[in-house]
């Protein structure tokens, strides 16, 4: 068997196992709407809930990067209210801010509109905020502006930012020390092209937060 | 968020695996909603869509081993059983998303990626039903077929709500096209493509251009459109019309070939393939392509004899030539059982299904049968349960069977 072949098993296995995360959630929360469960127990479930919500948006994503380096992901761009877009997921993944003690919030003009794939930014920005929430001491925030034709997302953190790190290395995205989640966020960006422009990606300090800001540039 | 009042609505949940068609209910009736109707697969949906207006519609993209999510959609808007007007909301996997995305000619209003939690479907649902209802003037015009009306009302909901802009450009060149203003649909979906490549102006470019019968402008956007998205399948079915047009037969058939290798379940492409196959003396293909027709046919809103009746004729097209095989009789023998099942209690097409019988037997040489079967087709008609011979059948058939 070629190597080609096993990456698409992979694929495929990655597919079932999301799956079964998604049917587990159903159980769950059929389960937690049926019982009553007392207070002290609700926590707890609540954290098994967040727990499989993290693995299934981390398959979300091993899903799109599968497609994205193997070449087979079409890009499907519409014109979208950016403001509205951060709203969700500033919606979606509160609770696991909310979970570490963290507040997470978005700055964005309300009359803003830009193309972009929304679904492929949504697990973009869902693995660049993950990531956050493991170095952020008390807010990640998001932002969203145009600069020179470009959209830009930015994520925001108050941890030890890039510099500070011993080992830059360490702070990027390694979720499971694996670097996948840079890679990730930069292919969604180079995906997007537009009128001869690429997207990319760029790491800096947080002029806001003072720890580590990541910027994610789309064409527009 | 604005407050809608979902009691007096009435929703469509089409999911075919209970589990989630349960949670999925509670939630619609959690948000108020008193009138929930359940389906699990795309045939018995469509029942219940010709029966019933739905104003929101929650439909799975896979439903088990019918139709998919996508071919519904597609059914329903074609047929207009479900009115602009009401929302159409999509749950999709992260695998059939392209798929659903690449069908750029019928969208759904939104999609819901799976597995979703109560909050976020209300969300989801709630945003959408606004955005509905700022559209609603266009969508109502549109289901009156008033397109003059609809472009005149996105107008005004483009000054209205700016970020409404695209999309009711995309209605407005739509309504270019049904209303044969060609011109004006080209500036304005060149005008969209400007500020970037979307594939519905390049679709709409592209049909307009056909339209106008600039086959060759058309032919190079369609082809683009299947470069671009590798599941955007009806760029093939737009491509064959090019070339028919063009009077390039045998190129059309080899397109829509491609088309049903890629997509096998659309039962309009199996039909044209048939037909042009047929028109080509490829009754091999033509036999193939119609006895899927006839599969497919089953439960569709596009069910009619007429698919049935050129199924049959393909096989005395293949009997001219060749001895046909026993496998080949017994599947004219089952298209002639169903056509009678189905549409026997229409004399007209009674008549019809006993002439080509007759037809078959007798380019078989099986006079015998077919002269017994003649008899059969005679007390059919004395009694009235069909109708007279046609002419051709006196003419050409009816001589060959010698008494």
């Amino acid at each position: 068997m070629n190597k080609v072949d096993i990456s698409v098993i992979l694929a495929s296995s990655i597919h079932e196992s999301k799956n079964a995360v998604g049917s587990l959630m159903y159980q769950l929360q059929t389960l937690k709407s049926e019982l009553e469960v007392p207070l002290e127990q609700v926590e707890k479930i609540n954290n098994i809930e967040e727990g499989l919500k993290q693995l299934n948006d981390e398959w979300v994503e091993y899903l799109y990067l599968f497609k994205l380096a193997s070449d087979g992901y079409d890009l499907q761009t519409e014109t979208l209210q950016v403001n509205e877009f951060l709203d969700d997921q500033v919606f979606v993944l509160s609770q696991s801010a909310t979970a570490k003690n963290l507040i997470l919030n978005y700055q964005c003009d309300e009359s803003l509109l830009a193309n972009f794939d929304e679904r492929l930014l949504t697990s973009v920005i869902s693995t660049a905020v993950y990531n956050a929430l493991r170095f952020a001491k008390s807010k990640i925030t998001l932002r969203a502006e145009l600069r020179n034709e470009f959209l830009v997302f930015l994520i925001d953190d108050d941890g030890p930012g890039f510099s500070d790190t011993e080992n830059e290395e360490e702070h990027d995205f390694l979720q499971n020390n694996t670097g996948l989640g840079l890679y990730f966020t930069e292919l969604s960006a180079q995906a997007h092209t537009n009128k001869g422009k690429q997207g990319y990606i760029e790491k800096s300090a947080s002029i806001i937060l003072n720890g580590a800001c990541l910027s994610i540039y789309i064409p527009q | 968020m604005a407050e809608v009042d979902f009691s007096n609505q009435r929703a469509l949940l089409i999911e075919d695996m209970a589990e989630a068609r349960i949670l999925q209910k509670k939630m619609l009736s959690d948000f108020g909603f008193k009138q929930i109707e359940m389906a699990m697969k795309a045939e018995s949906a469509i029942e219940l869509l010709r029966l019933n207006t739905y104003d929101v519609v929650l439909s799975d993209y896979n439903l088990g081993s019918g139709k998919d999510g996508q071919q519904l959609l597609e059914e329903v808007r074609h047929s207009s059983l479900i009115p602009n007007t009401s929302t159409y909301l999509m749950v999709t996997a992260e695998t059939s998303i392209e798929m659903v995305m690449g069908a750029i000619e019928y969208q759904p209003d939104g999609y819901i990626s799976k597995p979703f939690s109560q909050a976020l479907l209300q969300r989801r649902l709630l945003k959408l039903v606004e955005s509905k209802q700022k559209l609603y003037s266009v969508n109502h015009a549109l289901d009156k077929k008033n397109y003059e009306l609809a472009i005149k009302e996105a107008d005004q909901v483009t000054e209205d709500f700016p970020f409404l802009e695209s999309k009711c450009a995309r209605i407005k060149g739509d309504c270019f096209l049904e209303l044969k203003q060609f011109d004006n649909a080209v500036d304005l979906f060149q005008t969209a493509l400007k500020e970037r490549k979307m594939p519905w102006a390049l679709f709409g470019l592209a049909k307009a251009y056909f339209f106008k019968g600039n086959y060759e402008e058309a032919e190079s956007r369609f082809r683009q459109l299947m470069l671009d998205n590798r599941f955007f399948v009806n760029a093939y079915d737009w491509l064959a019309k090019c070339q028919i047009k063009q009077n390039k037969i045998a190129e059309a058939q080899a397109t829509l070939i491609d088309a049903v290798a890629k997509s096998p379940k659309a039962i309009l492409r199996q039909i044209e393939l048939g037909e042009l196959s047929a028109q080509l003396n490829d009754f091999q293909t033509a036999e193939m392509s119609f006895r899927r027709a006839v599969f497919l046919a089953k439960h569709s809103i596009y069910s009619n004899s007429s698919i049935y009746f050129q199924h049959l004729k393909s096989f005395i097209g293949i009997a001219k030539e060749h001895e046909l095989t026993g496998r080949q009789v017994d599947n004219f023998k089952i298209t002639l059982k169903k056509i009678q099942k189905l549409f026997g209690d229409n004399p007209k097409i009674k008549s019809g299904s006993y002439e080509i019988e007759i037809e078959l037997f007798l380019t078989l040489d099986k006079v015998g049968q077919a002269k017994s079967a003649h008899l059969l087709y005679k007390q059919d008609i004395e009694i009235g349960l069909a109708v007279p011979k046609t002419e051709r059948f006196i003419k050409k058939i009816e001589p060959l069977l010698g008494d």
